[in-house]
């Protein structure tokens, strides 16, 4: 994408933007009121052909009408009212519209067995997903003809109250979309259009953020928490807390979620070491697994080498240090290696660490035959798989797992915070920026570097030994290569360097999975194509780190565009 | 005869077959601005890289304060060398108040347990950083743009922040490699004028720097640097009269050249 090449879009578009904007909007909701399928499909409820309903369900079958109706008006809205970067805004939501539009009809072709379903077809007519379809190309069309121009930075302060209260209000509308997300189409067995469901779910929630990010709120957002981390911290775990209270409150999703929590506590750890020191780490999962094996010896059950039971506390803490150990102990012979060859390094600790689990090394790990039998966690007699009652309100099985991986995922993410602005911390991001010129400033490189990875190792531990409790079992089979660059693409997509970036990247990388079963043999496909579309088209990552913004995304700071995406060496290899 | 703060005795340095430096010695008195001069390629940067630890010499030791410095980089920025470098090389995506932070990382204290924890006097040594390195910036004259990344500086501004960068480690003696290398002639007078207020603090300073003008009215003493070898040492005056550091800069006049020739052709006909 060249400069030369958007002005000359830009020119010869630039007198149609309003009214493409205009009509694309209108568009947009007439396919919304627009009968979409020439005939029922399946067990009919498939959107009906007249069904007007659908606001009392929007996270359901005819959700995505609701969807199209909301996002055009907001194309309208953002056509006539004086908004910052309005090019880029309507661009968004003319995504936002075609990939709805897109998705829908796609699914309605494919199983309906012809392009009749969605045209006209034994004397019926549903146009409406081609409606969608050209409102989302003109609304696109039109935000190129306005202009793309770059986010701004919204010089807005706030007092702190006042700051409070966004933080409050945002957050609790992250935790409303959340819950959306994970209930959109219900469970992916249950549902059978469960699958696009979700991905029209999915681009409707993609145009919205990019608009909001387009208008320059999340950024402005996202130096608002940075600045009231302590709160933002405690707020976020407050809203994950309150989420077996809503409807994904079964155990289902608790358990769902609860894999995610551990994920993301580790992408975290992960976060430290590729992140902020830039160390290219591809056998990370290798120390969760070391955590995870650990707690499963003391943890009592059956086949544990150990015949001690140790409380989990104790426990954990021990995996921990391990972990930790071994994360020094493979950190000290790749200091003399940089970028690629790292990267080969810790590839094949990853390798020696799986090979040497399955066959069984020193009887602590039990080969294929796995640790089965690990008994759950209880606290006061309350076991943690189970599901409880406090007063009147019963809470799903596997809520004190959630609630406890919560805990864990706010912990990482204190330590990790908490690092990242301090001498340490900028010692790892001058280490990662240029090494010498850090050695020239008095940094031991080779101390930091080992700190780097000792710490996320413990981190990814900690992580390993809830992990070993959460699942009952441990097997080497979980801490494959595969898991490794899950983990490493979680924090590339989320945003490297990012905190809340690693938490949404996990998030994803672990639901769309779940959420695409419906797909079957294409779930994969569809999955690897949204990482290449969005490393594309975000390659700072979904929720960027400032400094990361900055080298990555396809602008200076300063707002000129730039044409070439700067690539550093480490990014290169990620 | 007071203990140079500098003392570079006999420094060599050979990479397999190529002599880059041969024999080098080179005194810093306290309180002083030492220029190094010489053609491209003389070896001027591979004698600082010996200086600031990034190179060992192959022979020859590098002295602070009449102690040996140790062969690392960031054990001798530690002991109180600080270096820029010829192209400039900050932290592109750091902030221009962060930078200069690192330049305090050696001097501060905080372990991995403190920035972990943040605990009163964390924050007290974090904000002690903070200010040192603000006042840094405004000495160098970047004020108020304590939040811009260091990448969006101008060239010249980027020129200043590595200097701040450099005095943040608290240093005795600050090398400057090439720091006026691209500037107007306007910025090089600033220039100037900074390494003289840097003096003034205290700090000793050596100077590599093609713009001869430049180093003449800057340094009380130059030396001259030609493939590999110390030609020339000694005031601006002397260095400047000397015949050797013209031929070095300019070549030989014509008419010795002609000598030159006709001397090797009569070799030949000689040998024929």
């Amino acid at each position: 994408m060249s400069t030369v090449d958007s002005s000359a879009k830009r020119s010869a578009l630039a007198p149609l933007g309003k009214p493409f904007a205009i009509a694309g909007g209108v568009l947009a909701i007439v396919a919304a009121l627009l009968p979409w399928v020439t005939f029922s499909l399946n067990d009919g409820n498939w959107p009906d052909k007249s069904t007007l309903q659908f606001f009392d369900a929007p996270f359901l079958v005819t959700g995505f009408r609701w969807h199209l109706l909301v996002l055009g008006v907001l194309v309208l809205i953002a056509a006539f009212a004086p908004i910052p970067s309005r090019g880029r805004v309507v661009r968004a939501l003319g995504w936002g519209v075609a990939l709805v539009s897109f998705v829908n009809a796609a699914y309605i072709t494919v199983k309906g067995g012809g392009l009749g379903a969605i045209t006209a077809l034994d004397g019926a007519t549903a146009f409406g997903g081609v409606v969608g379809i050209v409102a989302g190309v003109l609304v696109i069309l039109a935000g190129y003809g306005i202009g793309v121009e770059p986010v701004q930075d919204w010089n807005v302060k706030v007092s702190t109250p006042v700051a409070y209260l966004v933080l409050l209000v945002s957050f609790g509308a992250v935790l409303y979309a959340v819950a959306a997300m994970l209930t959109t189409g219900g469970v992916g067995t249950a549902n059978p259009y469960a699958g696009a469901i979700f991905l029209s779910f999915l681009g409707f929630a993609a145009g919205l953020l990019a608009a909001l990010s387009g208008v320059g709120f999340v950024r402005w957002l996202s130096a608002l928490s940075e600045q009231h981390r302590v709160f933002s911290v405690i707020v976020l775990a407050a809203c994950a807390l309150l989420l077996p209270f809503t409807e994904a409150g079964n155990e289902y999703w608790m358990t769902v979620a609860a894999n995610i929590g551990i994920y993301a506590a580790t992408a975290i750890g992960l976060n430290i070491v590729v992140g902020l020191a830039g160390l290219l780490d591809l056998g990370y999962v290798a120390f969760m697994g070391i955590g995870a094996l650990v707690a499963a010896n003391f943890s009592g059950a059956a086949t544990a080498h150990f015949g001690i039971t140790l409380p989990f506390p104790v426990a954990a803490v021990i995996a921990a240090i391990v972990a930790g150990i071994f994360g020094a102990v493979v950190g000290s012979p790749t200091l003399r290696v940089r970028g690629d060859y790292l990267a080969i390094v810790t590839l094949a600790f990853g390798e020696i660490f799986t090979r040497s689990a399955q066959n069984n090394i020193g009887g602590i790990t039990n080969g294929s035959n796995a640790i089965p039998g690990i008994p759950a966690l209880s606290l006061f007699g309350a076991e943690f798989n189970r599901s409880i009652s406090i007063g009147a309100v019963k809470l799903p099985a596997g809520v004190l797992y959630y609630i406890l991986i919560v805990l864990l995922v706010a912990a990482t993410m204190a330590v990790f915070a908490n690092l990242k602005f301090s001498r340490i911390g900028r010692a790892w991001i001058a280490i990662r920026e240029d090494e010498d010129a850090a050695r020239a400033m008095g940094i031991r490189t080779g101390k930091m570097k080992i700190l780097a990875f000792l710490i996320g190792a413990m981190l990814a531990g900690l992580a390993g030994a809830v992990f070993a409790h959460k699942n009952g079992t441990v097997s080497y089979e979980s801490f494959k290569f595969l898991e490794s660059v899950t983990l490493l693409a979680a924090v590339i997509l989320g945003g490297m360097g990012s905190i809340p970036g690693a938490v949404l990247g996990a998030a994803l990388l672990f639901v769309l999975p779940e959420k695409l079963r419906d797909f079957e043999e294409y779930r994969l496909m569809i999955f690897g194509l949204a990482l290449i579309l969005i490393m594309r088209f975000r390659p700072q990552g979904l929720i960027p780190d400032r400094h990361r913004r900055a080298e990555l995304a396809n602008e200076d700071v300063g707002g000129a565009p730039v044409d070439e995406v700067h690539v550093g060496p480490k990014e290169a290899k990620a | 005869m007071s203990t140079p703060v500098l003392e570079a005795r006999d420094v060599s340095m050979v990479f397999g077959g190529l002599k880059a430096l041969k024999g080098v010695t080179l005194t810093l008195d306290e309180g002083k601005i030492v220029g190094l001069i010489g053609p491209n390629g003389a070896g001027k940067t591979t004698f600082f890289n010996c200086l600031t630890g990034l190179y060992t010499p192959t022979t020859g030791q590098v002295l602070l304060k009449g102690n040996v410095l140790p062969g690392d980089p960031a054990k001798v920025t530690d002991a109180g060398v600080a270096r820029t470098f010829q192209n400039i090389r900050l932290f592109p995506s750091m902030t221009v108040l962060e930078n200069v932070m690192v330049g305090r990382h050696v001097r501060m204290k905080q372990g991995p347990l403190a920035s972990l924890f943040h605990g009163p006097s964390y924050q007290k040594g974090e904000r002690a950083a903070r200010e040192r390195s603000r006042e840094l910036l405004s000495f160098v004259g970047l004020n108020n743009l304590d939040d811009e990344l260091s990448r969006n500086l101008p060239y010249g501004d980027q020129r200043r922040l590595e200097i701040a960068r450099a005095l943040a480690t608290d240093p005795a003696v600050l090398l400057l490699d090439e720091p006026t290398a691209g500037m107007n002639p306007q910025e090089t007078e600033a220039t100037q004028q900074l390494i003289f207020r840097i003096r003034e603090t205290g700090v000793s300073v050596v100077v590599i720097e093609h713009d001869i003008k430049f180093i003449f009215g800057l340094c009380d003493s130059v030396s001259v640097l030609v493939q590999g070898e110390l030609l020339v040492e000694g005031s601006p005056e002397v260095v400047r009269a000397d015949p050797r550091v013209v031929e070095a800069y300019l070549g030989k006049p014509p008419e010795e050249v002609q000598h030159d020739v006709e001397a090797a052709a009569a070799a030949e006909e000689e040998q024929a």
